[in-house]
């Protein structure tokens, strides 16, 4: 297990380094001055670009420059804003943790109802219930994201008015600024109201999160499906039905762990699909994320604030793809052990 | 009265265009205390038809029998489920390869626990908890291992091939099986751990009285260890007798074949003369032979052999070939 955490750790170390490496390559690949894209300074006085060139030394090797860059990222200065000229660790600070609950949201309904699913359509493969799935499968995954967005905005919102289409939280609600996930902080307060915000920021997170969940969930669904497929035929399951046991016990002891195994190393995969997804439905639905801020960005050739997020971002991504790694390893002891690591 | 009795049991691969007929007409007794071999290349079905004995065979498999039975019980009036409880009740199956046979995700411990019968336990929880460790322990003693506590927390990847083998065995004897179907139990084995597993199963036979149908394409093998032997090419029963009827007097050409090419037959020849084999190798699923399937690799075919042999019984001695080396004799 520890060469197996040894491992994951120099993976991320050299795919952090790539990263920097990438985005510090954008800040001269971005039309402009070099300096002025990776700070973010247009307004500075001449003064004020000559000690930011001494503190990025633009005027020394690009190696030298490199370096200079990642100790500037480490000490958290991420450069300011083209348009807005705040810091933008401080907004990504305040932007991040919104999709990171939105995002988190959606895996979480994508894998609960994907999985269950794909299981359910294996074990009573071409069945009629199969094809049933199968073929949800296969619509959910062909509807494009913004479409399903402003769909359900139409339906749940305007002609049922039963979801909130538009943000967070409720306004009325005032809550403290701990972790940013809005759920978790939610709980952590003692409002008085507590109870209410819960239930209304619940409100607001379903729509969206529904409307992202749905193509990684069928997704989930043949990934599961083809799983639990492949572990029904192997020789384990047969000796264990040989062994007497029902086929529930088959089931739940030994093919949905199995499945799970396979499943698991997908996560991390379809989750950066998934962020694409969020990007976009954080504008249908104005959901403050850092999602809307970079596509925001975008249009505003905002240089920094699109070379910085990128790296924020695929950071995130990157960790969550570590993380997955670990619940595969605790499902799987063949990949604890060095040799088969 | 038969433990089992199997009377023309088919089996069909039922794919795309037509089906195949991968096991044609087999039949199979076997007595109460009896070892049995079935031999046959590699290839013959043998495996198919341990596992549709024990009623493992996936969908894309169809079984079909004249005559089932299960000491005396007709097994074919039952639906697949009653079926199968009441063979996994008695029967226990060692597959080919251990190591794919246990759950990777699962430690050796709790899958020994699954095959304890929750009817020989009695008490509260924690009672049951303690005695099935118990029994764990001691079934892994009886095949033979003694470091008891490793093995039942590994995982079946961290264990040897030979282990992972006599745990299958374990799993096997938890139920105090009637039948034991060892499929090939001692392939990928050296003969040391060889001697020591055929050892283990025959004196589980005698002490137990409990029936072993081993499984082997190593006719020379088993027969120091089986009291009567089937024989199969391609899917069809060539012959059944008892050990020495079969060993000493074979009346098939393959039976024939068989055991000429085996070492110990040819003790009396001169060193580095050609063995006599039968020429060809065994036909593949997809282009079967119509009729006798040993036809054209027959030393003795004719044109009657295009029609499949009915099988003829001599004093128990059963064969099933047009011409049979019986009656040159
Ligand atoms: N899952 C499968 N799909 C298709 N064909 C199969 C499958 N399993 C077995 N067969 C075919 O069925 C025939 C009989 O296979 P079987 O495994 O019973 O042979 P065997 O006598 O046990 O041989 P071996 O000594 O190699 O174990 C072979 O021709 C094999 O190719
Ligand atoms: S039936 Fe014919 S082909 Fe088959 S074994 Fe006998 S002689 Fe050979
Ligand atoms: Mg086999």
């Amino acid at each position: 297990m520890l060469i197996f955490t040894l491992r994951r750790l120099n993976l991320f170390f050299f795919t952090m380094l790539l990263l920097t490496l990438l985005s510090f390559s954008l800040s001269f690949l971005f039309p402009g001055n070099a300096l002025l894209n990776v700070s973010g300074q247009i307004n500075a006085s001449p003064e004020q670009i000559l000690l930011l060139s001494e503190s990025y030394k633009t005027e020394s090797s690009i190696f030298a420059q490199y370096i200079s860059y990642l100790k500037h990222i480490l000490s958290g200065d991420l450069g300011i804003s083209m348009s807005s000229q705040t810091p933008i660790s401080v907004e990504i600070a305040d932007l991040l943790p919104a999709t990171i609950e939105l995002s988190m949201v959606a895996l979480l309904l994508a894998m609960a109802i994907g999985i269950p699913l794909g299981f359910i359509a294996a074990i009573k493969h071409n069945k009629p219930a199969d094809n049933i799935i199968l073929s949800i499968a296969m619509i959910g995954y062909s509807i494009p994201v913004f479409w399903l967005g402003l769909l359900a905005i139409l339906i749940f919102s305007i002609t049922l008015p039963w979801l909130p289409s538009a943000g967070q939280i409720s306004l009325l609600f005032e809550i403290k600024h701990v972790t940013g996930i809005q759920l978790i902080d939610i709980l952590l307060s003692d409002n008085a109201y507590k109870w209410q915000a819960f239930q209304n920021a619940s409100a607001h997170i379903i729509l969206p999160a529904c409307v992202i969940a749905v193509a990684p969930g069928t997704i989930f669904i043949r990934l599961a499906r083809s799983s639990m497929l492949e572990v029904l035929e192997t020789s384990y399951i047969r000796a264990a039905s040989a062994k007497g046991l029902t086929f529930n016990q088959i089931i739940f002891h030994h093919a949905i762990r199995n499945s799970l195994v396979k499943i698991i190393r997908h996560v991390g995969l379809q989750f950066a699909n998934l962020i694409t997804l969020a990007m976009i439905t954080e504008v249908i639905f104005s959901w403050p994320g850092i999602g809307r801020w970079l596509i925001d960005s975008i249009y505003q050739r905002d240089y920094t604030a699109i070379q910085s997020g990128l790296l924020v971002l695929s950071c995130f991504i990157f960790i969550i793809h570590i993380l997955t790694d670990f619940v595969y390893a605790a499902l799987n002891p063949m990949a604890r052990d060095n040799k088969h690591a | 009265m038969n433990l089992l009795d199997i009377r023309n049991l088919s089996i069909e691969l039922v794919t795309g265009s037509e089906p195949i007929l991968a096991v044609d007409r087999v039949s199979l007794t076997m007595k109460e205390g009896e070892v049995r071999g079935l031999v046959g290349e590699s290839g013959s079905g043998k495996s198919l038809l341990a596992q549709a004995i024990i009623g493992v065979l996936d969908d894309k498999w169809k079984v079909h029998a004249d005559r089932f039975h299960w000491r005396g019980q007709d097994l074919l009036r039952l639906t697949p489920e009653e079926r199968k409880k009441v063979i996994t009740k008695d029967v226990a199956m060692i597959f080919q390869e251990p190591m794919a046979c246990l759950d990777p995700t699962t430690t050796i411990g709790s899958q020994l626990e699954e095959a304890i019968d929750e009817q020989l336990l009695s008490g509260n929880f924690w009672q049951r908890r303690k005695q099935r460790k118990k029994s764990i322990i001691r079934l892994l003693h009886k095949v033979g291992i003694k470091k008891h506590i490793e093995c039942i927390n590994s995982y079946p990847h961290q264990l040897t091939e030979a282990l992972c083998q006599r745990i299958m065995i374990a799993i096997a004897l938890a139920k105090k099986p009637l039948l034991l179907i060892a499929d090939e139990p001692t392939a990928a084995m050296e003969s040391t751990n060889q001697g020591q597993i055929f050892r283990l199963l025959s004196s589980l036979n005698q002490l137990k009285n409990m029936s072993i149908l081993l499984i082997s394409h190593d006719l020379e093998n088993i027969t120091h260890w089986t009291n009567t032997i089937t024989v199969m090419y391609s899917g069809q029963f060539v012959e059944a007798g008892t050990t020495s009827q079969i060993f000493n007097q074979p009346y098939h050409p393959y039976t024939k074949a068989l055991i000429d090419c085996s070492p110990k037959a040819n003790i009396h020849l001169p060193t580095k003369s050609r063995l006599m084999t039968l020429p060809g190798s065994i036909p593949i699923l997809q282009h079967l032979p119509i009729g006798c399937r040993l036809g054209p690799r027959c030393p003795r075919a004719q044109q009657e052999c295009v029609q499949a042999p009915k099988v003829t019984n001599h004093h128990g001695h059963q064969v099933s070939c047009h011409f049979s080396l019986k009656g040159s004799k």
